[in-house]
């Protein structure tokens, strides 16, 4: 039976007031287990379920009053549902908790960190990428420093512009000048020429330099020589294949003149034009550019005094000569002006002393300071 | 195929135990003619018995104790105590006997025995029925600890458990008994129990996590794949011994790493995977290592209890500021 | 064969007054020979009665959490109760809230502790009686515990601590009880024994023919009484309590009842107890026979029913509403009574805690 109707309660009785229910919806009952409370004339009666079972409805409020063989209580027929549990809820999904909005609350003040905040990885990659970490500014949480803030120093510490790579004349400048940077131990001796009587814008003055470059070889021979550094032998030669440098767009050239220390200044002046045509024309042959004994180098025809130039082995001396210019000179008669040309020579002092080139140096100056 | 709820899988992984080896022996409160209050037992009186099926006096310190004589005895005995809440009284029993008797005996005698027990909160339970105690069990040697999260795993390392000679305490989380559901087939393959299990692939964050924190970890990583972030979801299922390497490996790949429980943080076993994070993938670490876990208080009761579980959007909110770490 | 003799021997006792009929099988104890007082004892266990129908009613629409009924106990828990002083403690099980609202427990404050908040447990009118003890047995070294204070500080106060028969197989309640006869505390141990332990019945609980011989295993008094028998239970709890009083130490008492519920809301004795054998029980059950006994004496007539049913229903709908009605907690109260006075890692968690509660409330409602 599912349906449970209010028994007789006896004695002509036609309804009854339902005073309390003892059961609720849901509940397991069992028989003769009191489901209410009816108040009748005669008394408060216990009415006892007639069977087992779950109730599934009851029919009628506290304070109604029921008729005798109305419907007072359905029970459940349906097999009834395992909870599969003693406590709690199985089947309880997690949704946002219903719980009131908290208002705002002041948080407690937070010690500023002295020092920045990087995480390992982090510091792993400033580290690799050369990067000093407490120059550079965090743009994470709490001013950590990110991986992005790293790459942006690195972009920072460049300069502008696409690195090219070196080829040509300027790839072989860059390893030649590093090659004789870490063999040649260099020293530089700096002095003038008086000019004034044979100097004027007209004059070849490479000749001449060529010519005094001979004359400070035949004074002291010993700068004219090759120094191997790994077999510490000196060879000092007795012809002067002369490099001279030519700046070209593009970079530095040095066309060698054969044994200009016997030629005579027109054949060695004829040999520097055509050379240097060749130059222009891009056309010099190789064996042109091979084996200077010694390198003469007018940097100062744009500009420039003295230099300390580099020696490149197995050379071991360089003639620097700078820009001819007009000087106020202290003389007996007050002062005078006279065009001065400065010499700076470079060696290799591995090889050479100071002595020699200074008494080269004043061969030179005795040679670019007659008329002619 | 229909799906096989947690439950469903671990009654079909005692019924498989008991039927392949007639030494394994079930007992625990309420466990035979009832099947268990959670139903994990359910049908094994009937099928093999109440001598194998042993409904007990109510008494926890005794039930271990006991499974322990059963153990070194010859049995393998599978005990239930019906929830976390109540295991305490075994953790003399478990870390001053069980894990010690191969060692102190040089291997004569044996302890091969599990304790299973329903643990975790998110169920409106009662006071004492949401515990997460996990975290005591890990640091007694010789003990192995296990927490499945899924159907499957939940078989899978039981059965291996159960087949083992090591003491297991095997935490089964009750909001996944009936919560966790998928397809599965009786087959009687074990798993791994030295192994962390990566359920999901990422590059950009590590979640680790056990039990019914593994689903909030998949949500959250789904619910932040549309935001354009890629997490690696770790169940570590095996607590102790711990496959560090595993969770190493990946936040090697990741540099953040976010470990997620459900028992209070302090002297959690997020501790301990921290600082395996920190010893192996140090060079690695983007962000600080995360803990999103249950607050140091007991936990709440139901009116309150959606304050301390960690959930999905909490979890959300770590992974939000381990990626601001850039 | 060896000389014998007989080192020690037990009885145990069975106490009544009234059958299940409400038949009088003794003369009343002196202190209920008015109406009064028996009244006032059956208004306790309709009172119970009501409160336990009106949780399970809760509970069921889905109002209150999980909760124990205490159907067909009410004379245990009102017996006990009754017997005991304002200054006495009370320490039970989670099945005595007879006993908690006889001493002054509000049932709103017992809907809130079944509802999950923890401020039912404040018993603004019981300040000393301990909460419910989840964990079976543990509370009875407890119990033995509180009552040692009391002997300290030779206070004339006494300990009633309930449990039920599953809970003597704990090794926690012989260890209360061996602790309470050593050292002679005022304690009095009541076993309500409801002969089930969820799906476990008592002859699968122990071996022991009665609960009660326990008490003799720790050289104290043990007898057991009719649990349905309100009266019955108190004249015995009030003899236990004047031993121990006294200072002749403690007691137990074995309260034969019978639970006619389920073990919780959630769990369906039917899957483990036919519903046939249930259904006797209701001819025994404590109400039916108090009231049988009143209206036989003429103190009892069909108007007190109708006004005392009107009456309690009223004021347990009441009770209902305000709890209905009752917030929840701060959740900052989640963390303030973890320590005397709150750490500053656990103050930042807690702040933690109320950010995040804010957050996901304001991305529920985005």
């Amino acid at each position: 039976m599912s349906t449970f109707h209010l028994p007789d309660l006896g004695e002509g009785l036609q309804d009854a007031e339902i005073v309390a229910w003892h059961v609720a919806e849901g509940d397991h009952v069992v028989a003769d287990e009191p489901l209410l409370a009816v108040e009748t004339e005669k008394a408060v009666v216990e009415i006892p379920s007639p069977r087992s079972g779950y109730i599934k409805r009851l029919l009628g409020k506290p304070h109604e009053r029921v008729k005798v063989g109305a419907p007072i209580v359905e029970f459940d027929d349906a097999p009834h549902a395992d909870t599969g549990t003693v406590v709690g809820d199985l089947s309880v999904t997690r949704a946002a908790p219903a719980l009131p909005a908290v208002a705002a609350v002041p948080r407690a003040a937070v010690r500023p960190s002295l020092r920045a905040e990087v995480s390992p990885a982090v510091r792993a990659l400033a580290r690799q990428r050369g990067v000093d970490l407490a120059a550079v500014v965090g743009t994470g949480p709490g001013g950590a420093i990110s991986r992005a803030d790293v790459e942006r120093a690195v972009a920072a510490a460049q300069p502008a512009g696409e690195p090219v790579a070196l080829r040509g004349m300027r790839r072989s400048m860059a390893v030649n000048m590093a090659k004789a940077h870490a063999e040649v131990v260099p020293a530089t001796v700096w002095d003038e020429a008086d000019v004034e009587p044979w100097w004027n814008e007209q004059t070849d003055v490479t000749g001449r330099l060529i010519r005094a470059v001979a004359a400070g070889c035949a004074a002291q021979p010993i700068l004219n020589s090759w120094y191997d550094g790994k077999a510490m032998t000196l060879r000092t030669f007795a012809h002067i294949d002369l490099g001279v440098a030519v700046d070209l767009e593009g970079g530095l050239i040095v066309p060698v003149l054969r044994d200009v220390g016997n030629k005579p200044a027109a054949v060695v002046r004829g040999d520097l034009d055509k050379l240097k045509a060749a130059v222009r024309a891009r056309s010099v042959p190789v064996a042109d550019l091979l084996n200077p004994t010694m390198t003469l180098s007018n940097f100062g025809m744009i500009a420039g005094r003295q230099a300390a130039l580099v020696v490149v082995p197995p050379q071991v001396a360089i003639v620097g000569t700078g820009k001819i210019a007009r000087y106020a000179v202290p003389t007996s008669a007050g002062p005078a002006f006279r065009h001065k040309l400065p010499i700076s020579i470079t060696f290799d002092h591995r090889a050479v002393t100071g002595g020699e080139v200074s008494r080269f140096l004043k061969a030179m100056i005795d040679d670019l300071e007659k008329e002619t | 195929m229909p799906e096989t709820t947690m439950i469903q899988a671990i009654n079909l992984a005692l019924a498989r135990a008991m039927s392949e080896d007639e030494r394994v022996i079930v007992l625990g409160e309420d466990i035979g003619v009832d099947g268990g209050v959670f139903r994990a037992t359910d049908g094994l009186f009937a099928r093999f018995g109440p001598e194998r099926v042993r409904d007990t006096p109510l008494a926890e310190a005794g039930i271990g104790g006991i499974s322990i004589g059963l153990a070194a005895g010859g049995f393998k005995p599978v005990a239930e105590i019906q929830f976390t809440g109540f295991i305490y009284p075994l953790i003399d029993q478990i870390a001053n006997h069980a894990s010690r008797f191969r060692t102190r005996t040089r291997g004569r005698l044996l302890c091969p025995m599990v304790v299973r027990s329903p643990c975790g909160g998110g169920i409106h339970a009662p006071e004492h029925h949401s515990e997460s105690p996990e975290a005591m069990f890990t640091n007694i040697p010789g003990l192995r600890v296990i927490v499945p999260s899924s159907p499957r795993r939940a078989y899978g390392l039981l059965l291996a458990a159960i087949r083992g000679s090591d003491p297991v305490v095997f935490m089964e989380p009750t909001r996944l008994y009936r919560g966790a559901r998928e397809e599965m087939t009786d087959d009687g393959a074990a798993l791994p129990v030295d192994r962390c299990f990566v359920l999901r692939e990422g590059s950009d964050v590590t979640l680790v996590a056990w039990g019914a924190m593994v689903p909030e970890a998949l949500a959250t990583a789904t619910e932040w794949d549309a935001k354009g972030v890629s997490a690696e979801v770790i169940d570590v299922a095996t607590l102790k011994p711990l496959d560090a390497e595993t969770i190493i490996n990946s936040v090697k790949t990741t540099g953040r790493c976010i470990v997620v429980h459900e028992a209070p943080l302090t002297g959690g076993f997020g501790g301990e995977i921290a600082a395996r994070v920190a010893e192996g993938a140090f060079t690695s670490l983007l962000a600080p290592v995360q803990r999103v876990a249950g607050y140091d208080t007991v936990m709440p009761l139901p009116r309150l209890e959606d304050i301390y579980l960690p959930n999905a959007a909490r979890i959300g909110h770590a992974v939000e500021r381990a990626m601001a770490y850039a | 064969m060896a000389q014998s003799t007989i080192a020690a021997a037990f009885e145990v006792g069975y106490v009544r007054y009234l059958d299940e009929t409400g038949k009088l099988l003794a003369p009343l104890p002196d202190d209920l020979q008015q109406p009064t007082p028996l009244v006032a004892l059956y208004r306790a266990l309709v009172r119970t009665r009501t409160f336990d129908a009106k949780a399970g009613a809760l509970q069921r629409t889905g109002r209150l959490g999980t909760y124990a009924s205490s159907l067909g106990q009410e004379a245990v828990s009102v017996g006990a109760a009754s017997a005991m002083r304002p200054e006495d403690v009370l320490i039970p099980s989670f099945r005595e809230h007879g006993a908690q609202l006889w001493r002054g427990a509000s049932p709103t404050e017992l809907f809130l502790y079944w509802g999950g908040d923890e401020r039912g447990n404040s018993f603004a009118n019981a300040p000393y009686d301990f909460p419910n003890c989840v964990p079976v047995g543990s509370h009875a070294p407890h119990a033995a515990g509180l009552a040692l204070t009391m002997k300290l500080r030779k206070e004339p106060r006494a300990v009633v601590c309930i449990f039920g028969d599953g809970a003597t197989s704990k090794g926690d309640v012989y260890e209360g009880m061996n602790f309470a006869g050593v050292w002679k505390l005022p304690v009095v141990f009541v076993v309500s024994n409801n002969q089930w332990a969820i799906s476990v019945p008592l002859k699968q609980q122990t071996a022991a023919q009665t609960l009660a011989q326990k008490a003799i295993a720790a050289g104290i008094p043990g007898g057991q009484v009719d649990g349905n028998d309100v009266i019955a239970v108190r004249a015995c709890a009030q003899a236990a309590l004047a031993r121990a009083r006294n200072g002749d130490g403690p007691s137990v008492i074995e309260a034969v009842t019978y639970r006619l519920g389920d073990h919780t809301t959630a769990d369906d004795a039917s899957r483990y107890r036919a519903d046939s054998e249930v259904s006797p029980h209701w001819q025994r059950e404590p109400i039916r026979r108090l009231h049988q006994y009143l209206l036989a004496a003429g103190h009892w007539t069909k108007d007190d029913d109708d006004r005392l049913l009107r009456e309690i229903n009223a004021e347990i709908d009441l009770a209902a509403e305000a709890y209905l009605k009752t917030a929840p907690a701060d959740p900052a109260s989640v963390f303030d009574y973890t320590y005397a006075e709150l750490p500053p890692d656990l103050l930042a968690q807690k702040l933690a805690a109320l950010d995040e509660l804010s957050a996901q409330t304001r991305e529920a409602a985005e």
